[in-house]
């Protein structure tokens, strides 16, 4: 252990003793002559500072680590500590098949729902290891077999993380897809009958129903398809664009006000309304931060040739006309 | 000068001295390090009327123990955890639920608050185990060092080598 770890890991027996009801004066003698070792005030203060954080935040801590309830519940998974097991569990180049079917063929029951409301978004940590963000507004079922992993995303977007498990196949079907991931780490949205996958880490082979090949994708790649349309398209995307949204951000480059639109409408429950026929088509280059949904208008406006009025339920948008015209 | 006076001259000098660790040492239990200097403070108050009457054989464990029994009551006196989480879950929920933020700064911080617990979230998940549930079930749903060794059915000393093994990797992760 290197010599600062030691003192950190002084510092938190200190702390954990100190913490005991039963902590007297002698503890505190003994604790006092500890802290005159160099190092060892900045090791208590800082591993105190992060007891501290933990405790005022407990409640959010204990929120988002939480399994959520099961909805079927019909093996008894009850909410104790194995699903935690194999937490860790790091996913090198696993070849995970990802099988995406029409949805509800391939899948009986799903067994687990995971939701999130508007503007929420929550971590869900799967007893193999493998780890889902899930973004605002989205439904996912999970359901863990001996024989595979099988997920459906029935709307919405999550940032998949597959923990290596040759024996059990992570399948996920969403919209009207096959694809087979042969890496770990990925991004998949469906919205609107659109779904977009983007590779963070490893490989994904995508097949749509009835086409013949694959196509490959690999880190750095994102694949688009609109439900009931011909061959996808890929093109090179940042992705950490693509997973902005893990941090509170919009990244948009050149994308229309009515796709903006549509995301915010995800967060908020009082709708953006776009009027004009023209308004919709705008583009937007930029980086919207979510926030409050008044601030993010006042922005939008700010940044384009739009009027914000809002109205009894919703909030319409309309291009401004520019005086030449 | 009696020697009672310079007894108690002696110990306000040794207060300065000690300030800081008393802090230290009261934060722990407190959960809080503005509270603890509060309580300091308050201490300082106590020593400076104190009517020193008998010589003081151990003046730094006297300040602890005036200190101790401060901290007793304000540990009484609040419900300290469950107000905290309440307040701290309306203000999150007030922005997750996409109500307004009035003041256009505070999204930043919203954002950073958002990738600190983002960041908490998955140190805690990654913690071993046995390591994690006796700190979730200490940390988090608030038993004690004993009523999580009875839980997990192990001894109180290795459920405290477990939490305080837990804060040395979060503290690592996350300073």
């Amino acid at each position: 252990m290197s010599r600062s770890a030691q003192y950190l890991q002084e510092a938190a027996d200190w702390l954990t003793r100190l913490q005991r009801p039963e902590a007297g004066e002698a503890d505190w003698l003994a604790f006092d002559a500890w802290l005159e070792e160099p190092g060892a005030r900045e090791a208590y203060d800082a591993v105190q500072a992060v007891d501290e954080e933990i405790f005022e935040r407990g409640a959010a801590l204990r929120g988002a680590l939480t399994e959520p309830r099961r909805v079927a519940g019909k093996r008894p998974f009850s909410v104790d500590w194995r699903w935690l097991g194999g937490l860790g569990a790091t996913a090198a180049a696993a070849a995970i098949a990802l099988t995406l079917a029409p949805w509800g063929e391939l899948l009986p029951q799903p067994d687990t729902l995971y939701s999130t409301a508007k503007g929420e978004s929550r971590v869900i940590q799967l007893a193999d290891g493998s780890r889902i963000d899930l973004n605002t507004d989205s439904n996912l079922s999970v359901r863990l077999e001996d024989d595979a992993r099988r997920v459906t995303i029935h709307d919405g977007q999550a940032l998949f993380d597959v923990a290596r498990d040759e024996r059990r196949p992570f399948l996920i079907t969403v919209g009207d897809e096959t694809v087979r991931v042969l890496g770990t780490k990925f991004d998949v949205r469906r919205r609107d009958g659109r779904l977009a996958v983007t590779v963070l880490r490893g490989a994904v082979e995508v097949s749509t129903e009835g086409e013949g090949k694959p196509v490959r994708l690999r880190p750095g790649q994102m694949l688009e398809h609109v439900d009931g349309s011909g061959a996808p398209v890929v093109r090179t995307v940042s992705t950490e664009e693509q997973v902005s949204w893990r941090s509170g951000r919009l990244v948009y480059r050149d994308q229309t006000l009515g796709r903006v639109v549509s995301d915010l409408n995800h967060y908020f429950e009082r709708p953006l309304r776009l009027e004009g026929v023209s308004t919709a088509n705008l583009r937007f280059s930029g980086v919207l931060i979510v926030d409050g949904q008044d601030a993010m208008v006042r922005r939008l406006t700010s940044l384009m040739p739009i009027s914000a009025t809002p109205t009894d339920d919703s909030i319409l948008l309309r291009e401004r006309s520019s005086p030449a015209k | 000068m009696s020697d009672t006076d310079s007894d108690k001259a002696a110990l306000l000098r040794l207060y300065e001295e000690k300030r800081a660790n008393l802090v230290r040492v009261f934060a722990a239990r407190l959960n809080s390090r503005a509270e603890a200097e509060d309580l300091v403070q308050d201490l300082f108050i106590r020593i400076s009327g104190l009517e020193v009457l008998e010589p003081i054989d151990n003046p730094s464990a006297l300040l602890h123990r005036i200190g101790s029994n401060l901290m007793l009551d304000r540990l009484r006196s609040q419900k300290r955890s469950g107000a905290r989480d309440t307040d701290w879950r309306d203000v999150n929920t007030t922005v997750l639920a996409g109500q307004e933020v009035a003041d256009q700064p505070l999204a930043d911080e919203v954002v950073n608050s958002r990738q600190r617990l983002q960041a908490l979230v998955k140190a805690v998940e990654d913690l071993p185990e046995k390591t994690q549930q006796a700190f979730r079930l200490h940390k988090l749903e608030g038993l004690s060092h004993a009523e999580t060794a009875r839980r997990m059915n192990i001894s109180v000393s290795t459920v405290e080598k477990h939490i305080s093994s837990a804060l040395k990797t979060l503290t690592r992760r996350l300073r």
